[in-house]
């Protein structure tokens, strides 16, 4: 089958809240192991967009979704679909650092695993769990402090330590909004590197308003304006020649 | 350069903050010194000892109210024990599930039944709880588990111990889940995502955040003891009334503020009754004082720890 090599497949996708319809008849492909980058100015319906396709998005009531988005071919809105095994392919990770608070490091990155029993026993958790944190590039920093709470960490590393706990899940989809939007710049450096290395296994949607960081970290990339996708295409086509006037003022930052 | 005037404002309300200081600080002294001649007759004994010899000549009287400071404690431990999970309830239904003006209406439900005279709570409780739990929770749990100290004997009249917890637990429910539903309602939404994101069921999302307000779970529970407590006028109908030692709560028993209010009236007749009595509230004016500072403290602790 053709779409199999996308991982996410919008098809006529509208998303309203109310009579407010903030997405608009977008049809895109997501290929697979890439990093994509969906940027566009606030408000443009990024996020919204992002959160439909791990089905996070219906937690808002007023939130309507219609049209259809593919995981690896299969429509994840289609009736009888139980959203929590959707999410528990598509790891997300969000614009503020929310590791849980009153869990260690350990348990932050075990807790998803615990609850949905994807581990036998407590060597492979453990073994899990040095895994993530290893793929997270967060290892060598807290391998001492796994028992102690998120707190004590930098902002970037408890973004990290939230990049673990979706890894530790396996999912097959990673979820970015604006990840380093509260983070210093070396925390951010630290993270888009991270990105060069996650798309070898996984495929990276990432939700950004910074232009140059789409040009440095996607391969892919699509511009939404005003809930309506402008353009998309390689990263560096768009960026070289971009096909549409509006995508041109927005790279040139004249649109905001 | 102008000198700064004394700002007239401010010292206007030094009146009120001196006045709420000296009333508390004169009932503690109050209560010391109406309690002093009980001391000196019973010593450490009048709460270490079940006796209450009410004679004529003075010499006879013996008091000890250890079965009150009993019946205070376990009453208020069933009351908490049953509020707990009644307010947890209602505050996951108010929070997550109830539509918006069904929570409004739930909210200020809670709120009224929180602030009703208690006397009401009594007389309701007199005519329709005692009976009822009688005939429905008290007889078949002596019948089917007589063999536990809990519920040994039968309870002939359905005053009891366990109907003033009971009660008692229907009276602080609202107040606890006042504590625990704005807790639960602070947690930042991100929190919430990140548990949904991880493919977490609503029940366990729940719990995973319950683990995160349990600080405050902790202080509204230790807050609904304090007031379960200190309740006096409901209790006092409904406990029995009965100078019971006992871990069978289907028997009649005292509180200390039930005691109070029962003997007061007629205390002064005796010799040393009404220091016993000071002595008693004097009790339970450390404990309730321990307990309601306890409570905020560890309630402040939390609210300024949490992370926004």
């Amino acid at each position: 089958m053709k779409s199999l090599e996308y991982a996410i497949e919008t098809r006529r996708l509208n998303i309203s809240y109310g009579d407010n319809r903030v997405i608009k008849d977008v049809d895109m492909k997501i290929p697979k192991k890439t990093v994509f980058a969906l940027m566009g100015p606030s408000g443009c319906g990024k996020s919204t967009m992002l959160r439909a396709f791990n089905r996070i998005l219906e937690l808002n009531k007023d939130a309507k979704v219609s049209g259809e988005i593919r995981l690896f071919g299969e429509n994840i809105y289609a009736p009888g679909v139980d959203p929590t095994e959707v999410r528990k392919e598509t790891g997300m990770v969000f614009q503020y650092p929310n590791p849980f608070p009153h869990l260690t490091v350990f348990e932050n990155v075990a807790i998803g695993l615990k609850l949905n029993k994807l581990v036998k026993s407590r060597d492979e958790l453990e073994d899990r769990i040095h895994w993530a944190l290893e793929k997270a590039a967060l290892l060598d920093e807290v391998r001492d402090r796994l028992k102690n709470y998120p707190s004590e960490l930098s902002g970037g590393q408890k973004q990290r330590l939230v990049i673990a706990r979706a890894l530790a899940m396996k999912p097959k989809i990673l979820l970015m909004d604006e990840p380093t939007a509260n983070i210093d710049p070396i925390g951010t450096r630290k993270i888009e590197e991270l990105l060069f290395e996650l798309k070898k296994d996984y495929t990276i949607v990432l939700v950004t308003h910074s232009p140059p960081q789409a040009a440095r970290v996607s391969d892919h990339v699509g511009f939404l304006y005003l809930g309506d996708l402008i353009e998309v295409g390689k990263t560096g086509k768009i960026f070289e020649s971009p096909g549409s006037e509006l995508t041109e003022k927005y790279l040139t930052g004249e649109l905001i | 350069m102008k000198i700064r005037k004394p700002d007239l404002f401010q010292i206007i309300t030094y009146p009120a903050v001196i006045i709420v200081f000296a009333i508390f600080i004169s009932m503690l002294i109050t209560f010391l010194i109406k309690s002093l001649p009980a001391f000196d007759m019973y010593g450490f004994n009048l709460y270490a000892k079940n006796v209450w010899i009410a004679a004529e000549n003075p010499d006879n009287e013996k008091y000890g109210i250890l079965a009150a400071i009993w019946g205070s404690i376990y009453t208020s431990i069933i009351a908490v024990g049953v509020a707990l999970p009644l307010s947890i309830g209602y505050s996951i239904f108010v929070v997550d599930y109830a539509p918006k003006k069904v929570k409004n209406v739930l909210i200020i439900l809670s709120d009224v039944m929180a602030g009703l005279p208690t006397i009401i709570y009594g007389v309701w409780a007199v005519f329709f709880l005692v009976p009822a739990l009688k005939d429905n929770i008290m007889t078949p749990l002596y019948d089917t588990f007589s063999f536990i100290p809990l519920f040994s004997e039968p309870s002939i009249s359905g005053f009891s111990i366990m109907s003033a917890g009971i009660l008692l637990s229907i009276m602080v429910a609202p107040f606890a889940s006042a504590i625990i539903r704005e807790s639960y309602q602070m947690i930042p939404f991100k929190y919430k995502e990140a548990a949904f994101s991880l493919g977490l069921t609503r029940y366990e999302t729940t719990k995973l955040l319950f683990g995160y307000i349990k600080p405050a779970v902790y202080s509204g529970m230790i807050l609904a003891f304090g007031r379960a407590i200190g309740e006096t006028v409901a209790v006092s109908l409904v406990v029995g009334n009965a100078f019971n030692l006992t871990a069978n709560m289907l028997a009649p028993g005292y509180t200390i503020s039930s005691l109070i209010a029962n003997q007061f009236g007629n205390a002064f007749i005796y010799g040393h009754m009404t220091s016993v009595l000071y002595a008693s509230g004097l009790f339970l004016f450390v404990i309730g004082l321990g307990v309601n500072l306890l409570g905020i403290y560890k309630l402040r602790r939390w609210r300024k720890n949490v992370e926004i």
